[in-house]
């Protein structure tokens, strides 16, 4: 890993069109100010890590539970519809 | 051509039904490319199967259906196909979808991206069946 020392005012650059400029620093939090083209997407790390872990949970989904899950959106939206099952019969 | 996917078996496709997804899927990055999957047992949940890895897919509900016009308040009239990835929570009746990160296909040049939308309102555990979260808002 390249590190780097920058004082407040300062940047870096990356690749030919990415500049990082530090605005300030305050009570442990440094702010930056980013300059990229718009096809370059930047994201908080745990917005990021975040996803990924939903993602991660949504890749282990199982046939099985999706058909459960089938049938009851399915009976969901028939009631919506008018066509009311016995009250008992939700499960 | 064939694939083999570990929850589909051996299937067949067409060179044009695939889905290019240059970018993967975050998490997933080093896979990119797809086949849309129907199974009539999942109805309408529809199911993004890799064309690289038979262990890796997931399943896709069109968010519209759960909650009302999503697609047209997020994208207005794009011409594009809408997808959000559902994880299964315990007890599976509070499964949810992520509607923060939607996976939505272009559907003249059928490549697919997996968003990231500026609207922090939206929740990545959006409960699929909202009459069983009702306290979990």
């Amino acid at each position: 890993m390249l590190i780097l020392s920058r004082k407040v005012e300062e940047y870096i650059i990356i690749g030919d069109s990415i500049k990082v400029r530090i605005l300030g620093i305050q009570d442990g939090q440094v702010k930056l100010g980013i300059d990229a083209p718009k096809e370059i997407k930047i994201y908080r790390s745990e917005l990021y890590d975040q996803i990924q872990n939903e993602n991660m949970e949504a890749a282990k989904v199982e046939k099985e539970f999706i058909s459960k899950a089938a049938r009851l959106l399915r009976k969901d939206s028939a009631e919506e519809a008018g066509t009311m099952h016995p009250k008992g019969e939700r499960t | 051509m064939k694939f083999t996917n570990r929850q589909f078996g051996e299937m067949s496709f067409e060179e044009t039904h695939v889905l290019n997804v240059p970018e993967g899927i975050i998490g997933f990055g080093e896979y990119k490319k797809y086949l849309i999957v129907d199974d009539e047992d999942s109805q309408p949940f529809r199911w993004l199967v890799s064309l690289e890895d038979p262990d890796l897919n997931f399943a896709l509900i069109s968010p519209d259906l759960i909650v009302e016009k999503f697609q047209s308040s997020v994208f207005n009239d794009a011409d594009v196909t809408v997808f959000c990835l559902v994880a299964l929570k315990e007890p599976w009746t509070t499964s949810t979808m992520n509607l923060r990160s939607p996976f939505v296909i272009d559907n003249k040049s059928r490549v697919g991206r997996q968003m990231i939308l500026e609207d922090e309102s939206l929740s990545m555990q959006y409960p699929l069946f909202t009459r069983f979260s009702k306290t979990a808002g």
